[in-house]
């Protein structure tokens, strides 16, 4: 028998180390909770107990930070999908994470849902993974311990599984500005124009000099238990000409590289195809081919 | 007999305001969930972890204190374990054979909702699992094996001239195949009924539904009462589609159940993954359309099967097909017609009325076939249908003579000038991508037969009564008595403005209450687009009654003795000039004689002619017309599908409201965008894949094309002010015409709904082995 929703015992602490002492003693230690865009929906439908205590982590003031320092964008773990769509730094510095967090659920959900949420959810159709692991981010996590950094490639473990000890919090992500002559786009392919849930997204940053391919890192979600970069596609275009043949191996690398799976959303056949044209898409915007 | 144009329409025709929009807006309105229901206990039900099997026992756990709640099985029954629709094959409990997935095992009611959920949680069903049939690709294989193991529960024949002296007359005969799945009504308020015992022994029933006359009559037998003890009430409707039809009759019936047994009053509301789970859906369809042609486009013959997945039990079914089929061909001239319809038993929820009533399912297959035919013959599809389309004098596949004028081929021929459809056909791609994108547009042209099926209005006998009496405000007025109800419609809206129009008296004068069995006589089920022609047509007719007996009133009680016309909301004496309010007769009225009914009954012409049994004849009183046109265009990167822009047409008779009519088709065309390109169910362990609004994906305002819609009206003309119907005519055309847009982009054509970008690749793939270029 779970616990029905409302009799949640929820505690709200008043700063960051008060949320780390209770998450350090495991009379006290709940689950962190921000905006519960996708726990309440796990909990209504049964695919995730609800648990006997949460800590409400969403007013914590040091969750908040948003600047920007030497070439890095520092995000709170507590901003929003709808703090990262307005913030004129973030669409400056990673506009992809704007685009990205402009197609998460609804209005309502933009405004309730984090960052911290959304990747600790880590569901392979979570809309800013991809983003954040092609502009090659970090994540800090904190306890009573201390801190700890590490890539959010590596913090993210498998499907629904993240690297978090149970006294842990997610407290900030810290992602690379584009630099100079670096370009990055978001595509999100879903089955409707809009609050949709993704059949296949993904994102790219690269940069072109002298006609060839000087950076291109791409990652794509919801085609393997995580969102995945490409590292094969990456291999294959770094160092050649940005010509239609490129892109055109790219587009068969891509494909060739994903195992995708038939669900509720697309086909494993739609999907893989589709990987090899998000690529191929991604190469004609980085070669300004692309109107968007 | 022609429309009574001599009237001065004053309301009817107007885009008034809705009249039950101020209180919806603020939120005063009460839903079936809003209801005070003092004391009231929730309902819940046991159902069936199998899609087929046999119940050998329930197992009461012994840890639960089953004192604290009420359960209801089959010998709690009061009257038949029968729910009475069609076939009478469903029980309202299993008892003994489970036929679907959440078949009801036993009925659950408790103080709380938690409590009624945790008993439920305690009953274990002990049961033998038996093969289950589930989708409609396993019965079509089946049906073209010769339907062996296959259980029929309806099927229906339509045999026009010879079908093979037709197809002998053919120089081409041109053969294809359509299928759709199931789709969701997904109305704002999910299903919600509260049923109240009464002292005499009757319940009295309310709760969000379509038909108040189907569920008291239905529940007589189970309830093992007499129709005047089962008070049926609509509440406030958040959205039918049909989805309210036939099914409240369920939950009512569990409600009224557990009321009885255990004295409370008893709500059941279901949420929405219950309310998609275990509730009726579209009929998913095969179709198999062959048609002869001569060379010149004249076409000889069509041949049709309509399969229908009918789920568990018969239910509305057979009416369902019956409608299927005599729009398989509807529109077109043809000499030779053999159609053959069959609903089959599927291991599912039984599948029930939405919006078209297989009518979408029909001319899905129809439409999508006419594009193919036209292009075998190297004809433009516009070219084609204009060639075969029903004029004045023809007759349809039943024999049915196209008697009065009316919107074919009318609003093809508006359609086609106003979307400049020729020159957008030689624009399009044809399989070559411009600007990133292929571009594409396609035509569907159709028909839907106005009110029930033949005679069935005959049969029906549907009655209005208007009653003059006091109102809420003190003054006199007129309520409208109809068993029609408001389910964002606008029922409530164009009753009063026709009822207003044949009294000749101001609107605000004339009222139209929630249907409530205990005052209002049954004018039929709120279904089948008639409300507006066959209920409006009575109320007109009820209120023109009334109209003239205040004016024979009038005469001699106030006016001396002379004749007295009421029009404009006032009696004026023909000889004398004098004038007298309405109010002041009205009171007069009442005053000297207390409130006054008069009722009116629908009557069709005496020379409707129909054979139920072999479908020949008049098999609707009249037809509403439609043609869509649908733009779309199609990334060349990853094959999504938008669809930019669609112009239609409809005749749908005379226009009560022109802004609600509007609303109906705007809204109706968003649901066959739904039905075309993205709603989709899977079935998955015996239940739909889709049962939540999070996987069960319905357009949203971001989806929405734009819209160029006009209306030609061709009034009815046995039943003043001439409506002919709208809700289901939106639902109609849309689809054939996205799928025949995607062919004339991408020379390809998807033969199964929805259309989506995973169906598109698999049939480029197939056109041209090395996949889709750019």
């Amino acid at each position: 028998m779970t616990t029905p929703m409302e009799q949640l015992d929820v505690a709200f602490p008043a700063s960051l180390p008060e949320a780390l002492a209770l998450m350090a003693n495991e009379a006290t230690r709940g689950l962190p909770l921000a905006g519960g865009t996708d726990l309440m929906v796990q909990w209504e439908s049964g695919a995730r107990p609800v648990p006997v205590r949460a800590i409400d982590v969403k007013n914590l003031c040091e969750l908040h930070v948003l600047r920007g320092e030497n070439g890095m964008v520092v995000i709170g773990a507590g901003i929003t999908h709808a703090a990262l769509r307005r913030s004129e730094l973030i669409r400056t510095a990673i506009p992809a994470l704007a685009e990205a967090a402009a197609t998460v659920g609804g209005g309502q959900i933009q405004a309730m849902g984090t960052i911290a949420g959304s990747i600790a959810n880590a569901s392979p159709a979570g809309d800013l993974a991809p983003t954040l692991l092609a502009s090659e981010a970090r994540v800090v996590v904190a306890s009573v311990r201390g801190e700890r950094e590490l890539p959010l490639a590596s913090f993210i473990l498998g499907y629904r599984r993240i690297d978090l000890a149970p006294d842990e919090l997610i407290v900030r992500f810290l992602v690379p500005a584009r630099r100079e002559g670096e370009r990055e786009l978001f595509r999100k392919l879903g089955p409707r124009a809009a609050q949709a849930i993704s059949k296949i997204m993904g994102s790219y940053r690269g940069s072109v000099r002298d006609g060839v391919v000087a950076s291109f890192a791409v990652a794509l979600g919801s085609v393997a238990p995580t969102a995945i970069r490409l590292p094969e596609v990456e291999r294959a275009v770094i160092g050649q000409p940005l010509n239609e043949a490129t892109i055109a191996r790219a587009e068969q690398v891509a494909a060739a590289s994903v195992k995708p799976i038939s669900d509720i959303r697309s086909t494993a056949e739609y999907r893989q195809w589709v990987s090899g044209r998000l690529v191929r898409g991604f190469l004609e915007h980085l070669a300004g081919r692309d109107a968007t | 007999m022609a429309v009574q144009d001599r009237v001065a329409y004053r309301n009817v025709g107007q885009g008034i305001e809705r009249l039950d929009g101020d209180e919806k807006v603020r939120g005063l309105a009460q839903y079936a969930d809003d209801i005070p229901v003092p004391d009231a206990w929730y309902g819940e039900v046991v159902r069936s972890p199998v899609a087929h099997g046999r119940l050998i026992r329930l197992h009461f756990d012994p840890a639960f204190d089953f004192n604290r709640v009420c359960v209801v099985t089959p010998p709690d029954i009061p009257g038949q374990n029968i729910v009475d629709l069609m076939g009478r094959d469903m029980p309202f409990i299993a008892d003994g054979e489970i036929q679907y997935r959440g078949e009801p095992l036993a009925l659950v009611a408790a103080p709380t909702r938690a409590l009624a959920r945790e008993a439920a949680a305690h009953i274990k069903p002990e049961i033998e699992n038996l093969p289950a049939l589930l989708t409609l690709r396993e019965v079509i294989s089946r049906y073209l094996d010769g339907a062996k193991d296959l259980k029929e529960l309806a099927a229906q024949t339509i045999v026009k001239g010879d079908i093979e002296q037709g197809f002998a007359a053919a120089d081409r005969i041109i053969e294809g195949e359509y299928w759709a799945g199931h789709q969701e009504q997904l109305y704002i308020e999910p299903q919600g009924m509260v049923a109240i015992p009464e002292p005499d022994g009757g319940v009295f029933i309310q709760g969000s539904l379509q038909c108040p006359y189907y569920i008291a009559p239905e529940l007589m037998i189970t309830l093992d009462l007499p129709l005047e003890k089962i008070r049926v009430k609509q509440t406030a409707v958040g959205g039918a589609f049909g989805g309210k039809e036939e099914f409240p009759t369920l939950i009512a019936g569990y409600c009224a159940l557990l009321a009885l047994k255990c004295g409370k009053p008893v709500k059941i509301i279901y949420d929405r993954h219950q309310d998609i789970l275990f509730t009726t859906k579209r009929h998913p369809v095969w179709t198999r359309q062959r048609t002869g042609v001569k060379n010149d486009g004249t076409i000889t013959a069509m041949q049709v099967d309509f399969v229908l997945d009918g789920g568990a039990y018969t239910t509305l079914s057979p009416v369902v097909m019956y409608r299927g089929i005599l729009h398989t061909t509807l529109g077109y001239r043809c000499p030779h017609v053999s159609v053959n319809g069959k609903v089959y038993r599927t291991n599912t929820f039984p599948n029930g009325a939405f919006r078209g009533f297989g009518a979408p399912q029909a001319i899905w297959g129809l439409e999508s076939h006419m594009d193919e035919v036209a292009a075998a013959l190297g004809m433009s599809p516009e070219a084609f249908r204009l060639k075969n389309a029903l004029h004045l004098g023809d007759t349809t596949a039943t024999g049915q003579v196209i008697a009065e004028p009316m919107g074919t081929p009318d609003v093809l021929e508006n359609n086609l000038a106003r979307s400049r459809f020729a020159a957008l056909l030689r624009g399009n791609s044809h399989g070559i991508a411009r600007d990133g994108k292929y571009h594409g547009v396609g035509l569907a042209f159709f028909g839907h037969g106005s009110g029930f099926t033949g005679d069935g209005e005959s049969r029906l006998k549907s009655k209005a009564a208007l009653d003059l009496e006091y109102l809420e405000d003190g003054r006199a007025g007129v309520n409208i008595r109809i068993s029609s109800t408001e389910m964002g419609q606008g029922t409530m809206t164009i009753m009063p403005q026709i009822a207003a129009d044949g009294l000749r008296i101001a609107i605000d004068q004339v009222r139209m209450p929630f249907p409530d069995t205990k005052y209002a006589p049954d004018s039929g089920p709120t279904v089948a687009s008639r409300t507006a022609m066959v209920v409006g047509g009575t109320v007109f007719g009820a209120a023109e009654k009334l109209r003239k007996a205040l004016e024979t009133f009038a005469a001699t009680a106030l006016f001396g003795g002379e004749e007295v016309e009421l029009d404009d909301n006032r009696f004026t004496g023909k000889l004398s000039g004098t004038t007298r309010g309405f109010q002041e007769v009205a009171s007069a009225y009442l005053k000297q004689h207390g409130p006054l009914r008069v009722y009116n009954q629908f009557k069709l012409p005496e020379t409707l002619r129909w054979n139920q049994k072999t479908f020949e004849g008049d098999s609707y009183p009249s037809y509403s017309w439609g043609c869509n046109i649908a733009e779309v265009e199609i990334d060349a990167l990853t094959l999504e599908l938008t669809v930019k822009k669609v112009t239609a047409c409809f005749d749908i008779g005379r226009l009560i409201n022109p802004v609600l009519a509007m609303g109906q088709v705007e809204g109706g065309l968003v649901q066959a965008l739904g039905y075309a390109v993205m709603e989709k169910i899977d079935i998955k362990d015996g239940l739909y894949d889709a049962s939540r609004m999070q996987t069960y994906v319905v357009p949203t305002v971001r989806d929405i094309p734009v819209f160029d819609i006009a209306f030609i009206e061709y009034p009815y003309g046995h039943a003043a002010p001439g409506a002919k119907g709208v809700g289901e005519m939106p639902m109609d055309g849309l689809a054939p015409a996205i799928a025949n847009a995607v062919k004339a982009a991408l020379g390809v054509r998807i033969n199964d709904l929805p259309i989506t970008p995973e169906k598109i690749l698999k049939a480029l793939s197939a056109h041209q082995p090395a996949g889709a270029s750019a």
